[in-house]
């Protein structure tokens, strides 16, 4: 690894720091995600969260769902809330949590401010000098151990466990190294991995608790009586035959330093290091559950090519298969399918990633975020 | 440039970085040794072949770990994949 340890980010009042600038304009239940749209739609510099669902949900589907709404607003990534509701009490739940950061975040409800119209124009009002406040603040000198940064596969194939994953495993060590923090997560993802996650826990607790996130997974599956695979038919196209065979190659992204601590979907990490977050494997999923934990980035290791992002994280694609970075080069921010060219080492590889990832650190926009691919989505109560 | 890798030593598959043909002698780098591998059918890139035969039941290792169970015998250079291999860490209904 070379270059520098450090990166100019957004100051918090709770002491985090940004990558990105946000005004998120976050919608508190499916029946008003129109409205939130509309709001950020009049208002250059905001960024619409919205999701299916929301309204009367129950037990840890209702908690998850909370969590993660605000979990987006506390990120650091983001300057300033407002949440539109279409009630007040479940508006004013998720902006009570954003508002413990210190940011400025404000509320509102569709039933009681006088509908669609009144809603629309004053939510715009509110994000307008909420945009006008959070564009004065300046990037300053910050550490890469104020980062947390989420990683994620997507459209595996064989080409995953031999180039992309090992080489986000590099970085991800080199984050470590730095004092940074790093989210490994997708539940089912680690079926037949857990093991060697496991043996490389801090303590018996959290290899315990890793092993106990496989078992619920396996209960659940068992309990329904679903057919429990991580494998989608694109991964099979691409060469992946088992669960384990996909695990093995998964884990790699999370590299080689002692897992610290198991967290809850959408759960802030209390360690830094390694983290394995207990959240659903899809994509979008994943990474809405990796920023609402407070992931500012997201290095998504890809072969087969997945074009999705997280609205309020950058999300970074790399990919070794050499067909992919042709044929999907409009999504690929970093090809390291020189490892399976045998050109480059993983390691010499990774540095391609770790340097892009310190220039969208630093403000460089990601393909994604310039394509607009970006998306949201909360996971249900299945354990996929 | 090689044409397929191992991951581990103790792997019995290969995985193709290049679409390989029946009747392709392929040298396979495992460790420091390399093996010659006779593909006998079409294995499309990013596949896996083995590099030894394997019994029916037998495990299929790759990355040093066991990845499943050979559903029929596998001969070295064939195809391995969801026709001939199975999960071992399943939960069917």
């Amino acid at each position: 690894m070379s270059g520098l340890q450090e990166f100019w980010g957004f100051p918090r009042p709770d002491g985090s720091v940004g990558v990105r600038n946000y005004v998120a304009v976050i919608s508190a239940a499916d029946a008003v995600n129109p409205v939130a749209r509309r709001i950020a739609s009049l208002v250059n510099g905001t960024v619409p969260i919205y999701t299916a669902y929301g309204r009367g949900m129950k037990g840890e589907d209702g908690k998850r769902h909370v969590r993660t709404r605000a979990g987006l607003g506390r990120n650091p990534n983001v300057a300033a809330t407002l949440v539109v509701g279409l009630e007040p009490r479940s508006a004013q739940e998720v902006a009570d949590l954003v508002a413990a950061t210190g940011k400025p975040v404000e509320w509102i409800a569709v039933e009681t401010i006088g509908g669609t119209h009144n809603a629309t124009s004053e939510g715009a009002r509110i994000a307008l000098q909420m945009v006008i406040t959070a564009s004065r603040i300046r990037r300053v000198p910050a550490s890469l151990s104020d980062l947390i940064v989420g990683v994620e596969c997507g459209g595996s194939d064989g080409t995953s466990g031999i180039a992309s994953n090992p080489a986000t495993g590099q970085v991800a060590d080199w984050l470590v190294e730095a004092g940074g923090t790093v989210i490994l997560s997708e539940r089912t993802e680690i079926i037949g991995g857990e093991e060697i996650l496991a043996r490389n826990a801090v303590s018996a607790k959290v290899a315990d608790e890793i092993r106990a996130v496989v078992a619920r997974t396996q209960e659940h599956a068992r309990h329904h009586g679903i057919e429990l695979t991580n494998l989608v038919p694109d991964n099979i196209e691409g060469g992946l035959s088992t669960q384990e065979e996909k695990a093995l190659g998964a884990i790699l992204k999370g590299g080689t330093t002692p897992l610290q601590e198991v967290v809850g979907s959408s759960q802030k990490p209390s360690k830094k290091g390694l983290v394995f977050m207990d959240a659903h494997a899809p994509g979008t999923e994943n990474i809405t559950a990796l920023a609402g934990g407070g992931a500012q980035v997201i290095l998504f290791s890809t072969g087969l090519g997945n074009p999705v992002a997280c609205p309020i994280a950058p999300t970074i694609k790399v990919s070794g298969n050499p067909n992919t970075v042709v044929e999907l080069r409009d999504n690929i921010d970093v090809d390291v399918s020189s490892i399976i060219r045998g050109e480059k080492s993983i390691a010499e590889a990774a540095e391609l990633l770790y340097q892009e990832f310190l220039q969208v650190a630093n403000g460089g926009m990601t393909r994604s975020e310039i394509l607009g691919d970006e998306e949201v989505a909360i996971s249900g109560y299945c354990h996929s | 440039m090689e044409k397929a890798l191992t991951l581990n030593e103790m792997d019995n598959v290969a995985t193709a970085i290049a679409p390989l043909e029946p009747g392709e002698s392929v040298a396979v780098p495992v460790g420091k040794e390399r093996i010659e591998v006779k593909i006998r059918e079409p294995i499309p890139f990013g596949h896996k072949f083995a590099i030894s035969d394997i019994v029916d039941g037998g495990v299929v290792v790759k990355y040093g770990h066991d990845i499943g169970a050979a559903t029929s015998e596998i001969r070295a250079g064939q195809h391995v994949h969801v026709h001939n291999v199975k999960t071992l860490r399943g939960v069917y209904s």
